[in-house]
């Protein structure tokens, strides 16, 4: 079964000054040299703050966005850099659900339409049994069958991000990137999709790249977690250990900020507020980008850039035990 | 217990759409006593934010209808005060804070020019005053170099910089009340923990109560000395934060915590999603409206609407005895 790597992956957007000659003065550096492996079988989680590259990645890996540098393998073979063409065959085997349920799905075409469009669009199954195929999938992720002809705006959000996986389930791929799947639904629906999507992936083999700011629920069904920061990673480990026994001060910063539905354990939490804001992706960091809102950074912090270290358990900091 | 600051009874407010009528809110009635903080959760749909806006009079009636019910806020009924007399109130003794800070910043005006514009109004102000007022507020709601940002506009400061200085204008005057609608849902995490960390720092300095209205049950365990929450448009439960957490006794509230994954249970256990889709608020079926939901419910249930009722501080709205198991 195929494997994931991403190596040293850069997305660098030009940022350009002035209003005549749009001179580029500087990068926004989105994603600055990410490289991480999804084995198969497992949901590898990014999570991190808004600006910090994930949702770039994920666009980078898929083509949707032009990589600057690095490389994307699939199976061995490079995928980063190819032209549509190149790139179509692929697409059969990584797809992706989307953050917004009412922004990802054409309101002008009916459900059955969306989820058999990338059916059609790889040449996958008789005209005649896309349909029926899309039926089967609406039963498969819990949408009645019935509705195949109405139109997005006639389902709810929670049902509307369901059609969303149907429709990445519908060429049978193997790996899914999830990208912010369940931020824009309501609490109580939210754990039907999350509990969807884990049990498709134990029924159909999925691969998933989990991406979202919630580290609840990237806890809950991640085997593997990275964080990012400023568009690189800055700890990779098994979700328990990430969890458990996080390495790096934002690691802990951002688990000591989330807040515990448990009034008598949150009055006794001693939380690491870190003070300053989140950073942008367009100035220059000598050193570690973390080491202005760092805890215990220190001078040789900001000389030179940490690099992410260690074998299961990875971290970049020069700090950490 | 001390004289309620605020006195909700029976507030029921509809909305008259081409649909039919919304009953956005149906006969809510609650209290806040002076320097306590209330949490109000709930999801899209609940009420909770509907309720909010009718207490400081911002329910645009047409299309919204208030349909009974009263507002005591300090001896005086809000809900039948004049235009007028409402602005002597609203951002003077009852402020409020709303999610999105771009859209509730006037994109247009400076900082400076918004805030001082509350403390000329309600504190006859100078506008050298109001602006050194301005610059100290900033100052205590942590804003670096605040007598140079005071003249940024509000697309110049970050998300949670934006919400710093809604914060500072909406507690400028020192109000009894201040009525925080989501302020950290849209923010980042560790944003997230100082507006929450500033919100505690202040209402302790300044004896603030605090309605503080989300739908994230770990930041009300957080916040809260008490809990109400709103399913349809109804308050199902009213309990002090510990019990709510420790003893849930609605079917929704329970179904609410037994499905939100936490960092302090064991990892891939399944969540217990509540089944369903939150209702349509026009044509309410009669009897309770979380019955299609409830694995709870009894016959009684389809036929009669339970009130919210109980022994003490802790009430709800349910003809069942719920076993937390």
């Amino acid at each position: 079964m195929p494997e994931l790597i991403v190596r040293n992956l850069k997305v660098h957007f030009p940022s350009r000054r002035g209003s005549i000659f749009r001179r580029v003065r500087g990068a926004v550096r989105a994603v600055d040299g990410l490289s991480f492996t999804v084995r198969p079988g497992e949901t590898f989680g990014l999570v991190g703050e808004s600006g910090c590259g994930k949702s770039t990645t994920a666009r980078a890996v898929l083509g949707l966005v032009r990589p600057s540098a690095g490389q994307v393998l699939w199976d061995g073979q490079r995928i980063d850099g190819l032209d549509e063409t190149a790139m179509k065959p692929f697409r059969r085997q990584l797809q992706m659900i989307f953050q917004d349920p009412f922004a990802s799905l054409n309101p002008r075409m009916t459900v059955g339409r969306i989820i058999a469009e990338p059916m059609k669009i790889l040449g996958l199954h008789a005209p005649k049994t896309r349909q029926l195929e899309a039926m089967r999938l609406m039963d498969l992720v819990g949408l009645n069958p019935r509705f195949l002809n109405r139109y997005p705006h006639e389902f709810s959000g929670g049902q509307r991000q369901r059609i969303g996986v149907a429709r990445a389930l519908a060429v049978e791929p193997e790996l899914i990137f999830c990208d912010e799947p369940v931020s824009a639904l309501d609490v109580s629906i939210q754990a039907q999709v999350i509990n969807l999507l884990a049990d498709l992936k134990r029924r159909l083999g999925l691969s998933y790249v989990f991406i979202a700011h919630d580290l609840s629920v990237v806890r809950h069904i991640s085997d593997r977690v990275g964080v990012m920061y400023l568009g690189r990673l800055v700890e990779v480990a098994g979700a328990e250990a990430l969890y458990c026994e996080p390495k790096h001060p934002y690691t802990r910063a951002l688990l000591s900020a989330v807040p515990i539905p448990d009034p008598v354990k949150e009055r006794r939490r001693r939380r690491t507020v870190l003070s300053g804001e989140v950073p942008s992706p367009e100035r220059e960091y000598p050193g570690c980008p973390f080491a202005d809102r760092c805890p215990i950074a220190e001078a040789s912090c900001r000389r030179r850039p940490p690099q992410l270290e260690g074998a299961e358990h990875q971290v970049a900091c020069f700090k950490a035990e | 217990m001390p004289d309620p600051l605020l006195n909700v009874e029976n507030l029921t407010i509809h909305f008259h759409t081409d649909d039919g009528i919304v009953r956005a809110v149906e006969d809510v009635s609650f209290s806040v006593a002076p320097g306590e903080t209330l949490g109000i959760v709930g999801e899209s749909g609940s009420g909770k934010s509907v309720t909010n806006l009718a207490v400081m009079g911002l329910v645009p009636q047409p299309p919204g209808r208030v349909v009974d019910g009263k507002a005591i806020f300090r001896n005086r009924d809000l809900l039948k005060l004049s235009g007028r007399e409402l602005r002597g109130i609203r951002g003077r003794r009852i402020a409020m804070i709303f999610q999105d800070p771009m859209t509730s910043l006037n994109p247009f005006l400076t900082v400076a020019r918004q805030m001082t514009e509350v403390t000329r109004l309600h504190l006859g102000h100078s506008r050298d005053e109001a602006l050194r007022h301005a610059v100290a507020m900033l100052d205590r709601v942590g804003i670096p170099a605040p007598d140079r940002r005071v003249f940024d506009y509000p697309h110049q400061l970050s998300g949670g910089m934006r919400q710093r200085v809604m914060i500072a204008m909406a507690l400028s005057c020192k109000p009894d009340l201040l009525i925080a609608d989501e302020p950290s849902t849209a923010l980042d995490v560790t944003i997230q923990a100082q507006i929450l960390e500033l919100m505690r720092k202040l209402q302790e300095e300044q004896g603030t109560a605090i309605i503080l209205i989300t739908h994230d049950l770990g930041v009300i365990a957080g916040t809260c000395n008490r809990v109400a929450v709103m399913y349809a448009g109804r308050f199902v439960e009213e309990a002090g934060v510990d019990a709510l957490f420790a003893r849930p006794k609605h079917p929704y509230t329970l179904g609410l915590l037994e499905s939100i994954p936490r960092l302090d249970e064991e990892r891939g256990a399944e969540l217990r999603p509540i089944a369903g889709q939150p209702p349509h608020l026009v044509d309410l079926p009669p009897g309770c409206p979380f019955r299609p939901r409830c694995r709870f419910a009894v016959e009684r249930c389809a036929n009669e609407n339970p009130p919210l009722e109980g022994e003490g501080e802790h009430r709800k709205a349910c003809w069942v005895e719920v076993k937390t198991v």
